[in-house]
């Protein structure tokens, strides 16, 4: 594997790790994190029930608050500490003179090294994007075990609950724990090298917020084991049904704040990166558009996800304190949930959506063999973005019962964000043109994607308009759309990006037949399966619902089978990720010749990306420009040192 | 805590080359800025909830708190005037280890965390006594919502100090570097700032 | 390109026109709602068309074979285009967002006559009150044709919402507050009304019919429940008032639903069980999670007709649905 490469690329680099004589119990590890998780469980236990004893309040073991305190907080906090992501801060903390740093936890050297905390941001790159497919696949197998129940009206397999917590599973997955951090993951590869950086600003805080991701995961996935089933409140669990579901909700509530901190402090890392460690004459305006992107992302997770946490604690609050945020009754108020929720959760979307234009502006124009058209441009839309996505959140709500002047404000605001969004469309159209087009696999996901989002955005141009969202909204036309952007949009540009990247992360070369095999198959049978969606939304058929009248069946049957299709084609994406990383011929440092910074260094990169730092000179397209360059790089990093090396 | 950059050393040969540093701005200072913003933020939620209670519901109190709920304005506002001495306190000790003075330092830390003990023992004794408790009505639920929240943050605020102090007292820290006094001293502004707005909104008016 | 763009244009023309993508409307509302759609879907079709043509004809005349280690032309922008495709979307969708905004007001107009609907969702139940015909109670929703209804709607525990297909409009129903409605039908017929706000278990079985009738029997029908509401049918009416039919199958009262277990042979389920119908019935009206039929999910029935129907009331569904004469 690519790791061994990795080892003699960088043999000397840090692989002074000390012999490590403290034992297994002691040593950070997953022995380690399994007693102390049991250890912080059983704390949060006693802590709950000794203040319930003191306090005389009946019963002491109230085991809705131990599960929240003990099992989905504390106990997660022990898991971190055993592994070892505060050994350093509590070393600082404590006072004692910090050990040199050695390096040991930077770099991969053995695949063991992706299991441990690794504070390399290449390293953390792959974890996201391993963990990341590894709760896309089960997401998906789960949204392929709710179309079976569609296939025909009425109940097959599962009860109404069961249903209802996959549907929520499903969306709490795709969302939270695979677009979201996939992006992060490949922005974490992507950034620091295309600054210019040696790593991220904050390495151990990169490694802290990425380990936050399999324990909220996990953390949705547990609420199967809950009394009463998972959470079935769909992704956006309304309030007040959310408080008054069996316990499961919890799971919910607190895998949304886990992955909440991981992307805000991912986020934040990247900003404190982007301003602060910039490579000499990396200005903003010769940043890669890939940065740009990550920049406005960030800056949108830094100032939203907060509400989504406060509004998972109100709700948690109102179950577990008995409070009255969403409680009419004594004064509560309903749709304040929903305002807080989308204050969040629309500018999720462009989360969802921000660092996928940025990697497509990436391969259009290395493909293209062109400069970005209207570059300046590009990087204001994305600002233009940003800011349009604060005024817009209450378009989800066009139903909702909130106060009726909101309405029209909000839907010029939401009509408004085509226009930077088209602006972006017709840039990369206008790239393409006249350009030296090579179609290869990035190229065709980068392809797909346009034309899908395309499809996706018309899509939400009806739903800006509130007459006609007054008629699908909670219709399987949202979920064609969601679907059209989401996948169409985020997931092709996922797939984009790790092929893009494939090379630069293992040293290998995919196998592009098989690329452009699972191009097709998930471009056919993603069509097939959404799009019919969008038919049976406007006539008549709700989202969210097992059972459905018999006249949807024929079509509900043929999206069935086109899901199950779309979920095989995966598999060939899986095949050749896990074959080509094993056995894939080596890559060269640049086979796209690329002019990023990130691709004039060895593939993969050395262990601390650059012996010294590289001066930009230029932008970072300037593809066809005689004589033009982005960067000098000097030092033993580059493939030309490499090689005189060698 | 500490940028990468700081706690590598940089001529090492094994080591990453330094990182150009592209801003006047520290690294770390403006990852606590930003973390400032993003909590900022998430008082922000809570004043929404706040907002959508008292003022947007249809079914709001006439009176805030509905009779016949009274909120301790008095003690509060004693309360009030001990956090804000104790944002002093706290420049006082930071000034102090710029100027070399290790002594104001450790005075500065130990008395800002005396402070910042006295507020939260006050807020817990005003819970116990206030008449009322979280599941009497949605005035109850903003009201222990946001002065929790806020009583959260001193508490992490507390914990911050406590690990300067004990870094000051075993001879860490310098005029030159003092980033370990800096940020739970910009913290501490930020959650005495917070109060404030806290404390007029939830209270006074 | 221009063949490429018209070609595609066609295409999804006919994509747009041929499948039948709307329901038939049945009310002035979705008749304006439709209005915006077609409008909407004219500039999408052009729009898409433009974009896939520059996108098709660019892969098909500048692909270039890997070898080929040329680079394009080095065109950096073109203030004119860039200002173009700023500008003529923004009015594009502007006129989108007038019109919608025309319609939308239309759509909120009550007229000068509106005829008052009261609705109440709970758990997994519609019921229908008409206070300007006495307070009747109904479990289905009967309107009369082209006049127009306003619906004044409550909710008792979570968030549902309302939505009869054919007819467009749509509002969710959220406790605590009262929200409202305007449909004005124009076709005679059943339909159906649907909850599509997740609202618990019940959540897909939420349904209720909805009947359009001329304005005569319109009339007609008040009149009858107001006169089948006293005693001899005491029981029919409150079936029909408490929307049971939506779930339950019962011949006499002619309703199908199947949400429920049917009630045709309770008596006989009852005996079979060894118990005395009268006080089976009243047990699962009551307490409807303390037997479940075998093939039915618990949790599915409103566990609170016994706060909302009276002593009498219950008394008299349970001799209806046992079939005891009174």
């Amino acid at each position: 594997m690519s790791v061994i490469e990795h080892t003699s690329h960088d043999a000397g680099h840090g692989s002074g790790a000390p012999p490590n004589r403290r034992n297994i119990l002691m040593r950070p590890g997953f022995v380690r994190a399994a007693w102390c998780f049991a250890l912080f469980f059983l704390v949060g236990l006693y802590l709950v029930a000794g203040i319930r004893w003191l306090a005389g309040w009946d019963p002491v073991y109230d085991w809705n608050i131990i599960v929240l305190v003990g099992g989905l907080t504390l106990a997660p906090i022990g898991f971190l500490l055993g592994l070892g992501s505060f050994d350093y801060w509590l070393y600082w903390i404590s006072g004692r003179p910090t050990i040199p740093d050695d390096h040991a936890n930077h770099g991969a050297h053995t695949w063991k090294d992706y299991f441990k905390v690794n504070t390399d941001h290449k390293v953390i790159g792959v974890q996201y994007l391993v963990t990341t497919f590894i709760f896309f696949t089960l997401g998906g197998l789960m949204a392929m075990l709710f179309r079976a129940e569609l296939a025909q009206p009425g109940m097959q397999f599962m009860d109404n609950q069961t249903y209802n917590g996959l549907v929520s599973m499903h969306a709490a997955l795709m969302i939270f724990v695979f677009i979201i951090p996939a992006f992060a993951g490949l922005a974490n590869f992507a950034v620091p090298l295309m600054l210019g950086a040696p790593d991220m600003a904050f390495p151990r805080l990169n490694a802290l917020s990425f380990w936050f991701l399999p324990i909220a995961g996990t953390m949705f996935l547990c609420s199967f084991l809950a009394p009463g089933g998972a959470f079935a409140t769909g992704w956006t669990s309304y309030a007040p049904l959310a408080s008054e579901q069996p316990i499961g909700q919890i799971f919910f509530n607190m895998g949304v704040q886990w992955a909440g901190a991981s992307s805000i402090l991912t986020a934040l890392n990247f900003l404190v990166t982007i301003i602060t460690m910039r490579a000499p004459g990396m200005t903003f305006w010769r940043m890669p558009l890939l940065v740009w992107a990550n920049f406005t992302t960030s800056l949108l997770v830094v100032i939203a996800t907060p509400f989504i946490a406060g509004s998972q604690f109100f709700v948690m609050f109102d179950r577990i304190m008995h409070t009255s945020f969403f409680v009419p009754a004594d004064g509560g108020y309903v749709l304040g949930y929903q305002h807080i929720f989308w204050f969040y959760s629309h500018p999720a979307v462009y989360i969802m959506i921000l660092p996928g234009f940025g990697i497509i502006s990436e391969i259009i124009s290395v493909m293209s063999r062109k400069p970005i058209f209207g570059y300046r441009l590009m990087a204001m839309s994305l600002l233009g973005i940003l800011v349009l996505g604060f005024s817009v959140w209450a378009h989800h709500m066009f139903v909702a019962g909130m106060a009726d002047w909101l309405r029209v404000p909000m839907m010029i605001s939401t009509l408004l964000i085509a226009v930077p969004t088209g602006v972006k469309v017709f840039s990369w159209l206008a790239t393409l043109w006249e350009g030296r087009i090579k179609l290869n696999t990035p190229m065709l996901f980068s392809l797909g994607f346009i034309s899908m989002f395309v499809i996706g955005g018309l899509s939400g141009i009806y739903l800006a308009s509130v007459p006609i969202t007054i008629h699908a909204s909670d219709t399987y036309f949202i979920v064609a759309h969601i679907h059209y952007v989401l996948f169409g949009g985020s997931v092709l540009t996922v797939f984009a990006g790790i092929y893009y990247w494939f090379p630069k992360m293992t040293g290998r070369m995919y196998n592009e037949r098989l690329g452009k095999l699972h191009f097709w198959l998930t471009f056919i049978s993603f069509n097939l399966t959404f799009f019919p969606m969008h038919w049976v939304g406007l006539v008549g058929m709700p989202r969210r619902v097992a059972d459905y009248s018999d006249r949807f069946a024929d079509l509900n049957l043929f999206v069935t089978i086109s899901s199950f299709a779309l979920g095989a084609s995966v598999v060939v994406f899986f095949y050749n990720m896990i074959v080509s990383w094993a056995r894939g011929p080596i890559a060269e440092s640049n086979p796209w010749r690329a002019m990023t910074l990130e691709w004039q260094v060895s593939s993969p990169p050395p262990i601390f990306n650059f012996d010294e730092i590289p001066q930009v000179v230029g932008g970072p397209y300037e593809y066809g420009v005689p004589g033009a360059r982005h960067a000098i790089l000097t030092g033993g990093g580059t493939p030309a040192a490499k090689e005189a090396h060698a | 805590m500490s940028a990468h950059a700081e706690a590598l050393h940089g001529g090492d040969h094994h080591g990453p080359p330094p990182a150009n540093q592209s801003s006047r701005i520290a690294p770390t200072i403006l990852g606590m800025f930003l973390f400032i913003g993003t909590e900022a933020m998430l008082f922000g939620s809570f004043f929404a909830a706040y907002f959508f209670v008292r003022v947007v519901n249809p079914d709001a109190p006439s009176t805030w708190p509905p009779a016949p709920n009274e909120f301790p304005q008095f003690v509060a506002g004693i309360n009030t005037a001990i956090l804000v001495t104790s944002s002093f306190t706290m420049h006082w000790a930071l000034q102090s280890i710029k100027r070399n003075n290790r002594r104001g330092l450790q005075a500065g830390l130990l008395l800002t965390i005396l402070m910042g003990t006295a507020f939260l023992l006050t807020q817990f004794i005003e819970y116990a006594h206030i008449g009322f408790n979280t599941s009497d009505g949605a005035f109850a639920s903003v009201f222990f919502g946001l002065t929790g929240l806020h009583g959260a943050h001193v508490l992490v605020g507390l914990l911050l100090l406590t690990f300067a102090a004990n870094r000051a007292f075993r001879g860490h820290y310098s005029p030159e570097h003092h980033h370990g006094v800096e940020l739970p001293g910009i913290y501490w502004h930020f959650v005495d700032v917070m109060w404030i707005v806290v404390y007029v909104t939830v209270y006074l008016i | 390109m221009a063949g490429i763009g018209i070609v595609i244009a066609i295409l999804v023309t006919l994509v747009a026109v041929l499948i039948p993508w709307l329901p038939t409307s049945a009310s002035e509302q979705m008749d304006r709602i439709e209005f915006v759609y077609w409008f909407a879907t004219v500039i999408c079709i052009a729009v898409f068309a433009l974009v896939m043509a520059v996108l098709l004809y660019s892969v098909m005349a500048f692909r270039s074979p890997p070898e080929d280690e040329s680079d394009g032309p080095p065109i950096h922008g073109n203030t004119g285009l860039e200002i173009a495709w700023t500008v003529v979307p923004a009015i594009l969708v502007i006129a989108i967002g007038v019109l919608s905004a025309f319609v939308l007001s239309k759509n909120g107009e009550a007229g000068p006559n509106p005829l008052n609907v009261k609705v109440f969702a709970q758990q997994f139940a519609w019921r229908f009150v008409y206070p300007d015909d006495g307070g009747l109670k109904s479990g289905e929703l009967v309107l009369p044709l082209d006049r127009t209804v306003k619906f004044e709607m409550e909710s008792a525990d979570v968030i549902h919402s309302f939505w009869i297909p054919d007819m467009g409009q749509k509002q969710d129903l959220v406790p605590g507050i009262t929200t409202s409605i305007i449909v004005t039908p124009t076709r005679t017929g059943m339909f159906s009304l649907v909850c599509t706000e997740l609202c618990g278990v019940g959540h897909a079985t939420m349904r209720a019919t909805v009947r359009v009738l001329s304005q005569d029997d319109f009339a007609a029908w008040v009149k009858e429940r107001k006169s089948g509401g006293g005693k001899p049918n005491a029981g029919a009416a409150i079936f029909a008032g408490a929307g049971c039919g939506g779930c339950h199958t019962f011949t006499p009262a002619g309703s199908n639903g199947e949400i429920g277990p049917g009630l045709d042979d309770i008596v006989s389920v009852a005996q079979k069980a060894g118990r005395d119908p009268a006080e089976f019935v009243r047990e699962a009206i009551v307490e409807p999670g303390k037997v479940i039929t075998p093939g039915y999910q618990d949790g599915v029935m409103p566990p609170n007709y016994g706060e909302t129907l009276s002593p009498e009331e219950i008394d008299a569904l349970v001799a209806y649905v046992t079939g005891a004469k009174k």
